[in-house]
């Protein structure tokens, strides 16, 4: 219940909002920022009570029961951390909004707390037509926060936004009706369950099909290099906001379906692909470093950056080792908080000068003391120093890397010179320090050039209660990372050990498509039952 | 043959339809008030009436098919799931119609009984299980149909759209009894049923392959396929708005119903499905022309009326998928169609019915510019368009998404590779949909306000849009029952 409740509680609040009047501006806001509030403090409760050696919390209610749709929730801890990032980050969002959204303040509120909905609901569904209707939902609040409130060249940005992003999932939908299909012919059941869908193994043919389509749907949200190109408009144009969502939940159902639905259901494909697509995410490091480097606005940087960061994570993924993919979740997450972090700075900044260009500042820190200490601890968390978020997913990942070879005892050797890659990709560690110190630097020292900065406020009360909170969690994934390992790494074991049983099911077998039998070694639902 | 009246008892609804229709032309006639506010409410209680004892029927109708009239018309599940959606679309127009007619001052009362009749061959056509009765019910259907085209007599596009429709339907009806008269010749035969049986025998007659594939033309026409659709932009542009919508849902659904009985029943035989010209294979290249077309056409309007008389072509498309699809895995996709059509219809009565909404004496408003910043002066009709156009793009969780899912899902299950493809260019298809569909979307919200907005105040209307925008959210969270009726009405 505690699932469904989670995750309809931002819905019921937009709901309230919607009849709230529309004059009432501090109300809504109130109302909104209690409710994501709420919420968050509801997903607290999930720790307690979390089962680490399976799904927690499964709530399974037929939806549409003659095609086999069930209302089925679950959280494991591939997801656990990623549901709380969401619900801790929506109330800052809001409490970050609170004056930079002046006009519409009912109709934000309203769509930022179903994009809430829709972003919870995508990590926690575990039937895959709900997982799509989430993932949709999830698409047309943010068009609306990026066309209504965005900047100038909203519109452009939006309708961009939506088009890469139909593509992809669209294509996606017809993959999971195919994997629907195909397992009804074998199964004579209709089912969208999630672990159901594991059972089948799909020929090699077929699974490069399928993998195809949900990786080009994931890769465009994450974005890989080449598919990024709608992310800098998006970022840029959206309000601080939408950037933050945008930037460290949403980018994050790219990265996340890979883990969750793609790898793990046509592994056959993966051992195919993984080397095309990790170079890919090699080249997304280097090229998005180099590439925020020489941008002149500061959002277009940060949303390069991003590209950046992405990449460590499919660089994880694709190499398919605990340790890889301990670090891939992890910098999902520090990404998700320094980054969030830094599109709340540049707002801080935007909303004091109304302009993103870098070369219009210079010598705030003289001007803003409070502001440049905050700052610059984000900063070096985005760059990956150690005791800061940044570092320990990018080294696990790099480790998990450089040591992957030997790993893949039993799995097929997704790249012959893994360590060649860990080379690579080490050098975009020191580049994301370059180009981030480098606009601190412009940002924060040197003289005053523009007569407007010097009277600049720092930080007010609320700018404070909005950054206290990101401040800590850089610290404490930094320092004290097994508060969140503990529950990421048996899920992933879980997820690496089924991935090999089913490559070697479907290397060996020459009847594809099949069915495998029953998983009865995973701990499946009814142990998460009895905690509920 | 003989007439055995205790049958007229199993066409009641088409007959209170036919009946209230001349009903209301005498009471119009002779009432003598020019107040004709009554017809409106009359018109939705008549199409209420026979949606009452059409579901009165439905549970009798599970014991086999009726057959009425020596097989000339039946009263199955099929027909009154149809029939239901049919009077909706009717009541639901002339709900619409009522304050588009006083707002731009051509109150002319013939317009109920003209949707009555339209209705009331649509009817037929949903229940027709002979070639006879088919043409019959299309006549009826069309004839009053090019009518209510035409009715904003002093409107000279509504006078073109109505002769255009006029020639090329008269033109399609030729085909299509061109068509009925060579399979008659071929196989001595009208009833659907008895054609099916002596289809295995003469199934590889050119002639009577020629009859079918004239028949197809002629329903090609109807439902606006390419290239079968010319007459189709300029007609529901022209049309007054309620009746565009009337034409857009009641019309595709009618003559879709006959697709599927037809090409079910009577052409049901594989090697007339998918052999050389075999239908399906047909079909499967006019399905993919026809969305194609109809989406890029609609990306480049710039009135969004006509680019919804585009989307209207391009959804016929996707429901003959559903058709295609028939031909591969039988009578069980008729299921998914008749969900399409549901939603389709509400979603399609809904749009259309915002656009007539909009416009004001004098000015109809058509122009995308025209819609700029409405979600700033009226938030909650933007907000029905949205709705109506998220779910046209196939967005969940609307009835279009639904509906697109449990057609896509029905065209895999035949596991034919090509089907595979026409799934994905359906998909991507979609995907240039959302580009059009959005461009309204955007311009209600994301723009300021050009010419300020002075829409017709109707309760009528309101209600209208209330119960499509309500309809296509809850039966796309919902859309169970829909799918389980749906499925019943296909057995």
């Amino acid at each position: 219940m505690i699932l469904t409740l989670i995750t309809f509680l931002p819905l019921c609040g937009a709901l309230l909002c919607m009849l709230l009047p529309r004059e009432e501006e501090g109300l809504l806001r109130g109302t909104a920022f209690v409710t994501a509030l709420a919420t968050f403090v509801a997903s607290l409760f999930l720790l307690s009570g979390f089962n680490p050696h399976g799904w927690s919390f499964v709530v399974d209610v037929p939806w549409v029961a003659a095609l086999g749709i069930h209302y089925h929730l679950g959280v494991d801890g591939i997801s656990l951390w990623l549901v709380l990032l969401t619900t801790f980050l929506v109330p800052i969002v809001l409490l970050g909004s609170w004056h930079s959204i002046n006009k519409k303040v009912r109709e934000f509120m309203v769509t930022v707390l179903i994009l809430e909905t829709g972003m919870i609901g995508t990590f926690l569904a575990l039937d895959l037509f709900m997982f799509y209707v989430f993932w949709e939902v999830m698409l047309i609040p943010m068009y609306f926060i990026i066309g209504i409130w965005g900047g100038d060249r909203r519109l452009y940005a939006s309708i961009k936004f939506v088009l890469f992003t139909m593509v992809g999932s669209l294509l996606m939908v017809v993959a999971i009706i195919y994997l629907y299909v195909r397992h009804h012919e074998l199964a004579h059941t209709w089912s969208f369950d999630y672990q159901e869908l594991s059972r089948l193994v799909l020929s090699p043919h077929e699974q490069l099909f399928c993998f195809g389509a949900f990786a080009l749907a994931f890769c465009i949200k994450i974005p890989l290099f080449p598919l990024h190109t709608w992310l800098p408009d998006a970022h840029t144009e959206a309000p601080t906001g939408g950037s933050v969502l945008l930037a460290s939940v949403m980018l994050k159902f790219g990265t996340y379906g890979l883990l969750r639905f793609a790898i793990p259901y046509f592994p056959d494909a993966m051992a195919e692909l993984a080397p095309l697509l990790s170079v890919l995410a090699v080249i997304g490091i280097i090229y998005g470093s180099l590439v925020a480097f020489a941008q002149k606005d500061m959002k277009k940087m940060i949303a390069y950056s991003s590209v950046a960061h992405l990449g460590f994570v499919v660089l994880g993924l694709m190499m398919w080792n605990v340790k890889a993919i301990d670090g891939a979740i992890y910098v999902m997450l520090a990404h998700g908080i320094s980054t969030g972090g830094l599109f709340l700075c540049i707002g801080v900044l935007y909303e004091r000068r109304h302009t993103r260009r870098i070369d219009e500042y210079g010598g705030i820190a003289a001007v803003m003391p409070r502001f440049a200490g905050v700052f610059l601890i984000i900063t070096l968390a985005s760059i990956g120093l150690p005791a800061l978020c940044g570092f320990v997913g990018e080294f696990l990942v790099l480790t998990g890397t450089f040591g992957a070879y030997a790993t893949w005892a039993g799995l097929p050797h997704f790249f012959a010179h893994p360590k060649v890659l860990a080379l690579f990709a080490t050098s975009g560690v020191i580049l994301s320090a370059v180009y981030m110190l480098f606009l601190y630097q412009r940002l924060m020292y040197g003289p005053i050039t523009h007569a407007r900065n010097r009277e600049l406020p720092d930080l007010s009360r609320r700018e404070v209660m909005v950054f206290v909170p990101i401040v800590i969690m850089a610290f404490w994934l930094g320092v004290y990372p097994s508060t969140f390992l503990r529950t990421i790494d048996p899920a992933v074991d879980r997820t690496v050990a089924a991935f090999k049983i089913k490559y070697q099911a479907g290397v060996q077998a020459t009847d594809l498509p099949k069915m495998l039998p029953e998983i009865a070694a995973s701990p499946a639902s009814p142990e998460g039952e009895e905690k509920r | 043959m003989s007439f055995d009246p205790a049958q007229l008892a199993q066409i009641a609804p088409l007959l209170v339809v036919l009946a209230g229709g001349v009903f209301l032309l005498m009471l119009e006639a002779f009432s003598g008030s020019r107040n004709r506010s009554y017809l409106m409410p009359l018109t939705v209680i008549i199409c209420a009436i026979a949606i009452g004892l059409e579901l009165a029927s439905w549970s009798d109708a599970a014991h086999g098919s009726r057959v009425i009239f020596d097989g000339m018309l039946t009263a199955d599940r099929l027909s009154i799931f149809m029939d239901c959606v049919f009077l909706t679309a009717a009541a639901l127009s002339a709900m619409l119609s009522a304050g588009f007619m006083r707002e731009h001052r051509f109150e002319h009362g013939e317009l109920y009984p003209l949707i009555l009749f339209a209705t009331g061959g649509m009817m037929m056509l949903g229940a027709a299980t002979s070639l006879v009765t088919i043409f019959l019910g299309i006549e009826t259907m069309s004839i009053a149909v090019y009518v209510l085209t035409g009715s904003w007599r002093r409107a000279p596009k509504s006078s073109e759209a109505a002769m255009k429709y006029y020639l090329n339907g008269a033109f399609s009806t030729a085909i299509l009894l061109y068509g009925i008269a060579l399979v008659y010749g071929a196989s001595g035969a009208t009833g659907l049923a008895e054609l099916g049986q002596r289809a295995s025998v003469l199934g590889t007659q050119p002639i009577f392959i020629l009859g079918m594939l004239l028949i197809l033309v002629g329903l090609g026409f109807k439902i606006a396929a390419v290239p079968f659709h010319m007459w189709a932009p300029d007609a529901y542009e022209g049309a007054p708005s309620p009746v565009s919508a009337f034409m857009a849902t009641g019309v595709k659904a009618a003559a879709f119903t006959t697709i599927l009985r037809l090409f079910g029943t009577a052409f049901a035989r594989p090697e007339l499905a998918t052999g050389v010209v075999g239908w399906a294979n047909i079909l499967a290249v006019i399905a993919v022309a026809t969305m194609t077309f109809g989406n890029l056409a609609a990306l480049r309007q710039d009135n969004v009326k006509r680019m919804l008389a585009y989307s209207s072509i391009a959804h016929a498309g996707y429901l003959l998928i559903g058709v295609v699809a028939m031909g591969v895995v039988g009578v069980e996709a008729r299921g998914p169609v008749l969900y399409y059509l549901v939603a389709y219809t509400f979603t399609t009565v809904g749009a259309f019915g915002v656009v007539a909404w909009l416009g004001n004496r004098g000015d109809e408003r058509l122009q995308i510019d025209d819609w700029a910043g409405l979600a700033s002066r009226h938030p909650a009709a933007a907000l029905a368009m949205t709705i109506f156009m998220l779910s046209l793009g196939g967005v969940p969780p609307t009835a279009g998404f639904f509906a697109k899912f449990y057609l896509f899902r029905i065209a895999l299950e035949s596991a034919a590779p090509w089907m595979l493809i026409l799934v994905v260019i359906a998909v991507l298809n979609s995907v240039v949909s959302v580009a059009y569909y959005l461009r309204v979307v955007t311009a209600m919200y994301f723009r300021e306000v050009g010419r300020e907005p002075q829409p017709i105040r109707a309760r009528g209307m309101s209600l209208a849009l209330v119960i499509c925008a309500v309809a296509t959210l809850a039966i796309g969270i919902l859309p169970g029952w829909l799918s389980d009726l749906a499925a019943l009405a296909t057995r």
